[in-house]
């Protein structure tokens, strides 16, 4: 992608989430350059899933809660739109099948819902079982970012905003 | 049939309901099944969000200079610059004009920096945190959510020519959380270096994109060489030349760091009136220059109209603990006029100062080995000095209530002179000492910096030691001639031999391939001192420095040896946090008093200052 010659700068998104007590599921989505610089940051208030919900959900209820709830709404508010979405939950990797950009999960155990990966950075990235194709996009945008690039790294700074966040009541 | 009998039931009822009952079948039609089901949907409100928007940080633009005058007499140079001076020079060596001094580096800032870095620990990263003072979740998030400095200066987005110390990490990351600081590390530790990386990343972080950075007018090309050294990318412009210019300099848009001396500070800044330039930063290098605040340099600075205050300096305190106060208006962190006790001083040292000592961060950096020369004077000089002591003391005794400091400071020189050599027959231990000192140096082809507190003693001195071709770094030394000689010295293997003067080469320059400083004299201020002595004991030293003092038994030399010691020992005590006293660090007009064994008025009777006589023992 290239716009007059200057390749566009990559923009990532490192979506994670942290469990409140009492309180349920909070969500934050750091969008970074290629470098890690962050462009924008959108933190959620937390959410919990009454009994009812818990129920009916069942099993599926933390990939709708932490993915499709939490994740597609934070990746609706920002306005600087990732083009690699990051995470290191594997619930969140659901949020793939509601929007149309690669989501996947930073050195993640095996599991069926990721079962295509590549190296990037320095960690394994795993890709949504239905959506094995995202790693040949992503293999494009993989050159721009640092094969010594730690992507773990601005997680613990979402984490670390998050806890922020709610220890300064922005999230009440 | 007949029926039973039955008067009363046990229910109640009598015979008389008896009767057959009637029944009658009616046909209904079937209505079609009908099930009503509740519809359960689940809903979930959008969960509410906060975000925060991080400024854009552009490439820093290359502003397009007004056009160089001819040269005008009297030094007065142009538009300086990391980039722009070396054209100039170029220019000016073509047309056969004295060039500026060059701005190729003279040595990269820390050019040995990674020869002496012990290897990192693997995850060791240093975060930038949110300052005390930042209150809104906005602000706070802004730092906390920036990566770590590891990350971001390891030379993809900003190039750094060497890794920084760990400490050197946390002093950018200090600095570039501080609206207000004093970055005040024991010299020789890489302030500069420090100060241009922060002002890199707050540039890359959108938050500054005009800064102002005064400093003494010789260290001017020291920070040129420093931010071409350590930011290239970074346009610098040097506000120089005559007046109209330089006013074209100041207000010049797209210009990202202006650089400036502070006499052109308050030369320029009272020529502009109510016009005065804005800045996102101002930060002044040795600031100890408005630690007085009545004085027209820190008026001048406090009125820069600015967003964040940064200070400079490896010696907060040079004098009096009071001295704090005048940076802390500067950095607007107390009330115009305010008086901070020494309780109140302390509070906010720990907010605002970042202090460092090499002591404490660079335990593998080479010793520094002290020696104090006691040397007996040469036959001549002691008679000269005796004869002189004795005269001058008649004499100030014998001016009963009119003497005054300036008089006893006037012979104290005159004895100080007489110790470095005799005027008449030009006898000198000290010569005799460092000539041997010299010979020995010399042939291992080590090189030497000697202060001393007279240009004559420097230009005696060069005559004397000329088979060492020594090179001279003073006041009387134009400012474009002074760059090639640390060059020289540095470059050159028979260059063995600097001398300079405190007030010229005690500030600011890096010299750390020099192993040995001789103190031809002794200066009034502890920290003067060791600002020369760290002009070789620096980040980049690979060997022990070895300082010698020199100093002269049973003369004023050793008396005021003594008070400095004891100076140097309340000047920790200052900093530290044991209990400071409101003493002077520098000599004060008692202790040149009582320099001497003289009798002064006090009050109504006559008050004997305690004679301050030499001490076998002292060392």
């Amino acid at each position: 992608m290239a716009t007059q010659g200057k390749p566009e700068q990559l923009r990532l998104g490192f979506l994670t989430a942290i469990e409140v007590p009492d309180k349920g599921f909070s969500g934050g989505l750091l969008v970074t350059n290629h470098y890690g610089r962050p462009l924008e940051f959108q933190c959620t208030t937390p959410v919990k899933p009454n009994s009812t919900q818990e129920i009916l959900y069942g099993s599926s209820l933390q990939p709708f809660l932490l993915g499709e709830l939490i994740g597609g709404t934070l990746i609706d508010k920002s306005s600087v739109k990732p083009q690699l979405i990051l995470t290191d939950r594997i619930e969140i990797l659901e949020l793939r099948n509601h929007i149309d950009v690669p989501v996947v999960m930073v050195d993640g155990p095996e599991d069926r819902a990721a079962e295509t990966s590549m190296k990037l950075g320095r960690q394994t990235i795993r890709f949504h079982s239905a959506h094995t194709t995202d790693s040949a996009a992503v293999t494009t945008d993989a050159q721009q970012i640092p094969a010594d690039a730690d992507l773990r790294e601005p997680f613990l700074r979402v984490r670390e905003a998050l806890q922020e966040t709610l220890k300064n009541g922005g999230l009440r | 049939m007949s029926q039973p009998v039955v008067e009363v039931f046990a229910s109640g009822m009598n015979s008389a309901l008896q009767r057959a009952p009637r029944l009658r079948a009616v046909t209904v039609p079937l209505s079609p099944l009908s099930i009503n089901v509740e519809r359960w949907r689940p809903t979930w409100p959008k969960p509410k969000t906060i975000g925060l928007r991080f400024p854009e940080a552009p490439e820093p633009p290359r502003p397009t200079l007004p056009p160089k005058p001819e040269p005008a007499s009297g030094g007065d140079v142009g538009v300086g610059g990391a980039a722009v001076g070396a054209e100039d020079a170029t220019k000016a060596a073509a047309d056969g004009q004295s060039a500026e001094p060059p701005t190729v580096p003279l040595s990269p800032p820390v050019a040995t920096l990674a020869d002496l870095l012990p290897p990192r620990e693997g995850g060791t990263l240093t975060r930038i945190k949110p300052p005390a003072e930042a209150i809104s979740i906005e602000d706070r998030l802004f730092y906390l959510l920036q990566p770590p400095l590891e990350t971001w200066l390891k030379g993809q987005e900003l190039v750094m020519p060497f890794e920084p110390f760990p400490y050197q990490y946390e002093g950018i990351a200090w600095l570039f959380s501080q609206k207000a600081g004093l970055l005040a590390d024991e010299m020789g530790l890489g302030k500069t270096m420090q100060t241009i990386t922060a002002i890199r990343l707050l540039l890359r972080a959108g938050q500054v994109r005009r800064v102002l950075l005064v400093c003494p007018k010789p260290l001017i090309p020291n920070w040129q060489r420093e931010f071409q050294a350590w930011a290239d990318e970074l346009p610098v412009v040097t506000v120089e030349g005559e007046g109209a210019r330089r006013q074209m300099l100041w207000m010049m848009p797209g210009v990202t760091i202006l650089l400036a001396n502070y006499e052109l500070l308050v030369r320029d800044m009272e020529a502009f009136g109510d016009q005065i330039p804005q800045f996102d930063l101002a930060i002044l290098d040795e600031a100890q220059r408005i630690k007085n605040r009545d004085s027209r340099t820190s008026s001048t600075a406090r009125a820069i109209p600015r967003k964040r205050s940064w200070a400079l300096t490896g010696t907060p305190i040079e004098n009096r603990p009071e001295e704090l106060a005048a940076l802390y208006e500067f950095m607007e962190v107390v009330p115009p006029r305010a008086t901070p006790d020494l309780r109140q001083l302390q509070a906010l040292s720990k907010q605002f100062i970042l202090r460092r000592t090499k002591d404490l961060v660079m335990k593998d950096m080479p010793p520094r080995l002290d020696r104090d020369e006691h040397l007996e004077l040469a036959p001549a000089q002691r008679l000269a000095y005796d004869a002189a002591e004795k005269e001058g003391v008649i004499q100030l005794d014998g001016m009963g209530e009119s003497i005054t400091i300036q008089h006893v400071f006037e012979l104290v020189l005159r004895l100080k002179q007489i110790t470095n050599y005799d005027p008449l027959t030009g006898e000198s231990a000290k010569l005799e000492r460092l000539e041997a000192d010299m010979e020995e140096i010399a042939a291992s082809g080590g090189k030497a910096i000697l202060f001393s507190q007279w240009v004559s003693s420097i230009e005696w001195l060069e005559e004397k030691l000329a088979r060492f071709k020594p090179l001279m770094y003073h006041g009387k030394v134009p400012t474009p001639k002074r760059e090639p000689i640390l060059k020289r010295f540095k470059e050159d293997p028979n260059a063995n031999l600097l001398m300079m003067s405190y007030a010229t080469g005690a500030v600011g320059l890096n010299l750390q391939f020099a192993g040995y400083v001789f103190l031809f004299d002794r200066w009034w201020n502890p920290a003067i001192e060791d600002q020369a002595i760290n002009r070789a004991h620096r980040i980049g030293q690979k060997s022990q420095v070895i300082v010698t003092r020199f100093i002269s038994k049973d003369t004023i030399e050793e008396r005021i040896n003594r008070v400095l010691d004891e100076k140097r020992a309340l000047f920790a005590k200052v900093l530290g946090d044991s209990e400071a006293t409101n003493l002077s660090l520098s000599m004060n007009a008692s202790e040149i008093f009582g320099l001497f064994d003289l009798k002064a008025r006090h009050g109504k009777g006559t008050r004997k200052i305690s004679p301050k006589g030499p001490e076998s023992s002292a060392a």
